[in-house]
C-alpha cells in the first residue's frame, strides 16, 4: 500500500513515454507521421536494420568507453577533493566548496561556450599558452577535428561537470566517520594511505556505490557537451555517442522509428550496467 | 532493513535507470488543430515569429513589431530568433505541437519541402495573389509548393559574393579575378605573399562550409546528388564531382588558413582582424563589418566585391541562397498570421531588404538594391545561381550533417575519391 504513491508517480511520469517509445520502435515513423499521418506497422524491421547496421555497435562501445572512463575520472578526482577538504582548514575549505558550487551552478551552454573558446583553434587561450611555452606544434591546431583528442576535450568539460557532485557527496559521508577511529588506527600505526584504504572507504562504501551508479548512468546518457562540440568542430559520425546518433536519427533525419528502437538499446544497456550496482546496494543495505 | 523500504529504494534505482533514456526520441504528442473559427475579428494574441540568424537587421524587426501591433490593436508580435545551426530539428519539434508551436516561420528555401510535404504548414494558395502573386520569386515559390498548392513564399534571396581586400590586392598586385583559374591563382598568391599574418587565408573556407564549397563543385559540372527515373542517388564521386572536390581540397590546403573543422559563422571576426585576402559570403556580411559594436567600419573603404567568376568566365554556380516563410499548420491564430504574412511581404517592409542588400521577394522591388558594387555583385551572383538537389528529403542529408563530415575530411587531408564514395552511400540512403 505504501508502494502505492511511488508507483502511480514512476507509471505517469515514465509509463506514456515508454508505451509512445515501444509503439513507435514498431511502425514507420517519419516526419509525415509527425505532422499526423497516420504510421505503418513494420514488425521488427527497425530492429533488423540498426542490429545488421555495424555503426550502431560502433556507438555503443564508444559510449562505453567513454562512460566508464568519465565516470572513473570523476570519481576518482572528486574523492580525492573531497579528503582534501577533511584535511585542510576552514578558509581553504570555503574557497575549494565555494569554487566547486559555481562549476556546478554554471548552466551547461555558457560553460560550454566558455570551454569553446578556451580550445579555439587560433584564437583560443590554450593553444596560446602553449605555443608561448614552446610547442609550436600548436599554432592554429584544431582540437575537435581528430577523434582522440576531441574525446579528450569532451572528457575534460564532463569531468569538470561532473566533479562538483561526487565532492559534496563523499565529503558529506567523509564527516559522518568517526576521529576516534582514525586516532585508533594511527597508534596502531596505520599510514595515512591504509587509514584511507581500511577505515575511510569501508565506512563510506555505499555514497561512493551510490555516487557511482549516478555517475554512470549520467554520463552513459552525456549529450549537450558532445552536440554543442560537434557543431563547433570535429567529424560528427566519428564523434557521436549514443544519445547524439539516437538524436540525429530521430530529429535530423526524421526517422523517428528507428529512433525509438534504438532507444530501447540504451535502456537495456542502462540496466546491465547498473544491475551490478544495484545488488551490490541492496545487499550494503541488508547488513 | 525494512522490506518495504528497500523495494522503494530498488524501485527508485530502476526508474533512474529508465529515465536515463526515457526522453529520447518520444516527444510527438501532436493533436488535431482545433478547427471552426468563425469568429470576424481575430482574438487579439501575442503572435510569435521565427526568424534566423542575423539576415534581417534590427531596425527591420522593430519596424515589423510596431507596424504590426498598429494595425492589428490588441494583437502583439514577438520575434523570437533562431540559429540556422540546427533549426530543421528545432523546426521539427516545435512545428509538430498545438502548444508549442510559433505562429510564422522563416524556413531556409532548400528546406521548406521537407515540411510542405508533410503538412507542417498552413495552405495559403488563396492568399498567394494578395501577397504578390506573379511578383514573387518564382523559385521560392515552387519550393514552398506541393501537389498543387502554395505552403510558403519567399522573404528573400541572396547569394553568396566575393569580398575582398583591395589593398591586400594591390599589394600583391593582383587584378579582380576573370575566371575560376585566376581565382584559384588570385587566392594562393595572397595567401603566400602575407604568410607572416598568422591564420592568414588568401580565401577564407572553414572546413563546414559546404554551403560555400558548393560554387566549385559545381562549376566543375559535378552534383551533390542526381535523379534517375524517379531514384535520387548521390553524385560525388563522378568524375565531374570529383574534379570540384580536388579543388576544394586545393583551396583548403593552399589558400585557406581558417580552421579545418570550424563552421561559417562569424567570418567577420579573422575579416575585421585583418587574417582574410577573400571571402565568399552573403551580402549580410557588409551589415556584419559597418556594425561597430561587431565589425570594424574603418575596413568597408578597403572592401571590394564581386561575383564568383566561374571556368567560363560567366558567374559560377553558387548556392542560391534565401528563405520562405509559413504559417505553422498547428497555429491557434491563422487570421492574425494571415496578416502578419500580409505585412511581411508588403512593398514598404520588402524594399527594405533590398536597401540591405538582400534581393526581396517581389522581382519589382530588386531596383531598390542601388547601383553601387555590392548590388551588381549581388545581382550577378543570383544570374547563375543554383539550388541543393530537389529531393523530398534533402533536409534529411542536411540534418544529418554527412556533408560537413565531407568537408571537414576533405580539409583534413583525406582521400577525396574514398571520401565521396562513403558520402554518396550516406546520401543515398538518406533520399532513398
Amino acid at each position: 500500500m505504501l508502494l502505492l504513491p511511488a508507483l502511480a508517480i514512476l507509471v505517469a511520469a515514465l509509463g506514456y513515454p515508454l508505451y509512445r517509445q515501444a509503439v513507435m520502435s514498431f511502425q514507420d515513423y517519419g516526419l509525415a507521421q509527425q505532422f499526423g499521418q497516420p504510421p505503418e506497422w513494420v514488425g521488427l524491421d527497425n530492429y533488423v536494420t540498426l542490429v545488421t547496421d555495424s555503426y550502431l555497435w560502433t556507438v555503443i562501445a564508444r559510449s562505453i568507453l567513454f562512460c566508464f572512463a568519465n565516470a572513473a575520472i570523476t570519481m576518482v578526482i572528486g574523492t580525492a577533493l573531497a579528503v582534501l577538504m577533511t584535511l585542510v582548514g576552514r578558509g581553504p575549505r570555503l574557497t575549494l566548496q565555494i569554487g566547486l558550487l559555481l562549476a556546478w551552478a554554471m548552466p551547461h551552454l555558457a560553460s560550454l561556450t566558455v570551454w569553446q573558446w578556451l580550445f579555439d583553434a587560433q584564437y583560443g587561450v590554450i593553444n596560446w599558452v602553449l605555443v608561448n611555452l614552446g610547442f609550436d606544434g600548436f599554432a592554429g591546431r584544431s582540437w575537435l577535428i581528430d577523434q582522440l583528442s576531441f574525446f579528450v576535450v569532451a572528457t575534460v568539460i564532463v569531468v569538470w561537470m561532473s566533479v562538483p557532485f561526487v565532492a559534496f557527496a563523499v565529503y558529506a559521508g567523509l564527516t559522518q566517520v568517526p576521529d576516534e577511529l582514525y586516532e585508533a588506527a594511527e597508534i596502531d600505526g596505520a599510514s595515512a594511505w591504509a587509514r584511507f584504504r581500511t577505515v575511510t572507504v569501508p565506512l563510506v562504501k555505499p555514497v561512493l556505490l551510490i555516487v557511482a551508479l549516478l555517475q554512470i548512468i549520467w554520463d552513459l546518457k552525456v549529450f549537450t557537451q558532445i552536440f554543442v562540440l560537434q557543431d563547433a568542430g570535429g567529424i560528427t559520425s566519428q564523434t557521436n555517442l549514443i544519445g547524439t546518433y539516437i538524436y540525429r536519427l530521430g530529429l535530423g533525419e526524421g526517422e523517428f522509428g528507428l529512433a525509438a528502437a534504438a532507444s530501447w538499446f540504451v535502456l537495456l544497456l542502462t540496466v546491465v550496467l547498473s544491475l551490478y550496482y544495484v545488488r551490490v546496494l541492496v545487499r550494503e543495505e541488508e547488513l | 532493513m525494512n522490506r518495504a523500504l528497500r523495494l522503494t529504494a530498488g524501485l527508485a534505482a530502476a526508474a533512474l535507470a529508465l529515465s536515463a533514456c526515457g526522453g529520447d526520441g518520444d516527444d510527438d504528442t501532436t493533436e488535431p488543430a482545433a478547427e471552426g473559427e468563425t469568429a470576424e475579428a481575430p482574438e487579439p494574441a501575442e503572435l510569435r515569429l521565427w526568424l534566423n540568424g542575423p539576415d534581417t537587421p534590427q531596425p527591420m524587426r522593430d519596424w515589423l513589431v510596431a507596424e504590426f501591433a498598429e494595425q492589428n490593436p490588441g494583437s502583439t508580435l514577438v520575434i523570437e530568433e533562431q540559429e540556422w545551426e540546427g533549426l530543421v530539428d528545432r523546426l521539427t519539434t516545435s512545428l509538430g505541437s498545438e502548444s508549442e508551436t510559433p505562429d510564422v516561420v522563416e524556413v531556409g528555401n532548400t528546406q521548406a519541402p521537407t515540411f510542405t510535404t508533410v503538412g507542417a504548414f498552413s495552405d495559403i494558395t488563396d492568399q498567394v495573389p494578395d501577397l504578390g502573386g506573379d511578383d514573387l520569386l518564382q523559385g521560392f515559390v515552387d519550393a514552398g509548393s506541393w501537389d498543387g498548392k502554395t505552403y510558403a513564399v519567399p522573404l528573400y534571396a541572396g547569394s553568396s559574393y566575393v569580398f575582398y581586400r583591395k589593398d591586400l590586392f594591390a599589394a600583391s598586385g593582383i587584378e579582380v579575378p576573370t575566371n575560376m583559374q585566376e581565382f584559384v591563382d588570385a587566392a594562393v598568391k595572397l595567401k603566400q605573399d602575407n604568410a607572416s599574418v598568422p591564420n592568414f587565408s588568401g580565401f577564407w573556407l572553414p572546413g563546414q562550409d559546404w554551403r560555400d564549397g558548393a560554387a566549385f563543385l559545381w562549376d566543375a559540372g559535378g552534383d551533390f546528388a542526381v535523379e534517375d527515373g524517379g531514384e535520387w542517388s548521390g553524385a560525388l564521386s563522378t568524375p565531374e564531382s570529383q574534379e570540384g572536390l580536388e579543388l576544394v581540397q586545393r583551396l583548403f590546403n593552399e589558400a585557406s588558413g581558417a580552421p579545418k573543422d570550424a563552421n561559417e559563422a562569424d567570418g567577420h571576426i579573422p575579416f575585421c582582424a585583418g587574417e582574410i585576402g577573400m571571402m565568399l559570403r552573403p551580402g549580410w556580411l557588409r551589415g556584419q563589418i559597418e556594425d561597430p559594436a561587431i565589425g570594424c567600419p574603418d575596413m568597408i573603404a578597403n572592401v571590394g566585391v564581386f561575383a564568383l567568376p566561374g571556368t567560363d568566365g560567366e558567374p559560377a554556380p553558387v548556392l542560391l541562397g534565401g528563405s520562405n516563410i509559413a504559417i505553422s499548420a498547428q497555429s491557434q491564430n491563422q487570421e492574425l498570421s494571415a496578416n502578419l504574412l500580409e505585412l511581411i511581404l508588403s512593398d514598404e517592409f520588402q524594399s527594405q531588404y533590398a536597401e540591405n542588400g538582400l534581393t526581396p521577394a517581389k522581382v519589382s522591388l530588386a531596383d531598390g538594391l542601388g547601383t553601387d558594387e555590392f548590388a551588381a555583385a549581388t545581382i550577378e551572383a543570383v544570374t547563375n545561381a543554383k539550388l541543393t538537389p530537389a529531393a523530398a528529403n534533402w533536409a534529411s542529408v542536411e540534418g544529418s550533417r554527412v556533408l560537413e563530415d565531407l568537408f571537414v575530411n576533405i580539409a583534413n587531408g583525406g582521400d577525396v575519391q574514398q571520401l565521396a564514395e562513403e558520402a554518396d552511400a550516406d546520401i543515398a540512403t538518406q533520399l532513398d
